[in-house]
């Protein structure tokens, strides 16, 4: 119940800042850019508008990710309310939940906004929706898992690092986790086992994102397969949990005076 | 219930547990990750698509990393080649434009230039099989880099190798031969070539040349498994002369290449550059060990 409460805070405190309004406005202002973007084309009208459309709401997502998660430790330093929550019969577990699914719902109801401004969009270009246009749904839920893995990422490391490093990191691991398979194929091919073995623990080490991609796919109205469903969101799921299993243990230790 | 919230109470207890969960769940995820690899995961494809074709659009995009993004984009190629290699395709769809993009971005990136025109004439599996892109390759090379003199010596490999033109080869090695720094052998080639297109001899020499000038360890290691395929094809031609003597003298073909050490026709059991003894075949014909690591088709 607690960690409701406290997630319910996070989302009525994440909601309050001005960015976040910012990314929004002008992830919405893309995607209806992208119509236009489309009509100077021949033949890829369509393909543009969703290719553009899902990637606006994956990139301007990942920015909202990074900047609600960094800020979940330093803020509640630096305004000393960290105390207070510490002080009350709350554990430091409940707390990292509590701000971890706060975030979470933060990021679903801007998805949720995104989304419906990409849905608008193909129905002005179209006139009309179908279907065949729920698959898009699936993408915007892959874009969902990813960026609650960001999210993870940026609340591990803002628990251990100030806020502008934090984002650093958190972007610099999302770059690496889309090329995990290029580190893998460099293992694969290079003639030293150490490096070999090492690109290889890394591959698995490292949050993979490039799973999770399936914009490319949709556009050209291919089906995502029902594997790629299980496997992403248990992927996903689990972890989540690690990087949720992290973040408390680093959180436990840390000693706020 | 009460001993599992007291269990959780004590932090001790609660880091571990947080310990166990996260190796749990890390050791769930690896072989999650290879089913999803194993079902096609990260590398799913739409066929090959190349999403953005035009360099040029690349270097607007690229906002002043231009540079970085070649590099990207040649690494691209090379594991782009690599993989058809290790897969045994012999399709390269995207190998041409791919390395179209990467020179747009880097006109003078001259490893792109020199290496993409290999892959693109060699001949499939080696290579992509398209020499005349090769030298479109090449020859917006020599545009961009006028004052590179190596890349006629590429035209001329390519119209002598893949294209078999001997006249066009000579002529490019002689318009090599005449820009300012290059090597004085770049004449002599033009001359060999010119005279002796086609000859053994003269492919040895350039081979020889390419192993000598090398600047690069692959480039150097190339030349020597085609100067050792060339040394195999000499030994293999002399050895059935030899075997077509003894069948002239001594009335019947010989049983094996030990006869011929017997009949003192050679001081030792023959062997190829890899130090593989040569077989005579049951029809009387030498030929490579099986176990020999020459390759005679790069000759072909």
């Amino acid at each position: 119940m607690r960690v409701v409460t406290i997630a319910i805070h996070t989302f009525k405190e994440s909601v309050r800042q001005k960015v976040l309004y910012n990314l929004v406005a002008f992830a919405l202002l893309l995607i209806g850019a992208s119509i236009l973007f489309g009509s100077i084309s021949v033949g890829v009208e369509r393909i543009i508008l969703i290719t553009l459309g899902l990637t606006s709401i994956s990139v301007f997502g990942l920015l909202i990710a990074i900047f609600i998660g960094i800020d979940l430790v330093s803020k509640e330093i630096e305004r000393r309310t960290i105390y207070n929550i510490l002080s009350k019969p709350v554990t430091r577990v409940e707390f990292v939940l509590g701000k971890y699914l706060g975030l979470l719902l933060t990021l679903l109801v801007n998805t949720g906004i995104m989304t419906a401004g990409f849905y608008a969009a193909l129905y002005y270009q179209k006139r009309t929706l179908g279907p065949e246009d729920l698959v898009f749904l699936g993408a915007v839920y892959f874009i969902l898992l990813q960026l609650a893995m960001v999210v993870g990422v940026a609340l591990v490391f803002s628990c251990i690092s100030t806020p502008v490093l934090s984002a650093v990191y958190t972007f610099c691991l999302f770059v690496i986790g889309n090329f995990s398979a290029d580190l893998r194929a460099f293992g694969q091919q290079t003639e030293n086992a150490l490096l070999g073995t090492a690109c290889g623990a890394l591959y698995y080490a490292l949050p993979n994102f490039a799973n999770f991609n399936v914009i490319s796919e949709v556009a050209h109205a291919q089906k995502i397969p029902g594997y790629l469903w299980v496997g992403n969101s248990l992927y996903a799921l689990l972890y989540i949990t690690i990087l949720l299993g992290l973040a408390i243990l680093i959180f436990e230790e840390r000693e706020f005076r | 219930m009460t001993s599992l919230h007291a269990f959780f109470s004590h932090p001790r207890s609660r880091r571990r547990a947080c310990w166990l969960l996260v190796l749990l769940c890390f050791l769930c995820l690896i072989p999650l990750q290879r089913s999803l690899d194993l079902r096609g995961g990260s590398e799913r494809a739409l066929g090959e698509v190349l999403f953005l074709p035009s360099g040029r659009v690349l270097r607007q995009l690229s906002l002043g990393y231009d540079g970085l993004l070649a590099d990207v984009y040649w690494t691209r190629v090379v594991q782009y080649f690599g993989g058809k290699r290790v897969a045994h395709s012999t399709e390269f769809k995207l190998l041409g434009p791919l390395l179209q993009i990467t020179t747009v971005l880097d006109p003078h990136l001259i490893i792109a230039y020199r290496f993409g025109s290999i892959f693109l004439a060699d001949k499939p599996p080696r290579g992509a099989g398209e020499p005349l892109e090769a030298l479109a390759l090449l020859h917006r090379g020599i545009v961009a880099n006028p004052e590179y003199w190596r890349f006629w010596e590429d035209v001329g490999f390519v119209y002598y190798w893949d294209l078999k033109d001997y006249a066009a080869a000579a002529r490019a090695f002689q318009a090599g031969s005449e820009r300012p720094g290059a090597m004085t052998w770049m004449r002599a080639l033009a001359a060999k070539v010119a005279a002796e297109g086609g000859e053994l001899g003269t492919s040895k020499f350039l081979w020889s040349e390419i192993a000598r000038q090398a600047g690069n360890e692959q480039i150097r290691k190339n030349a020597e498994e085609h100067l050792m395929a060339i040394q195999a094809t000499e030994d293999i031609g002399k050895l059935n002369e030899l075997v077509a003597l003894y069948n002239q003298r001594q009335g019947q073909p010989p049983r094996s290449l030990q006869a011929l050490v017997a009949a003192g026709y050679l001081r030792a059991s023959p062997r190829d550059p890899s130090g593989k003894p040569y077989i005579l075949d049951a029809d009387g014909h030498v030929k490579l060990n099986p176990r020999s690591s020459v390759d005679l088709s790069l000759l072909q």
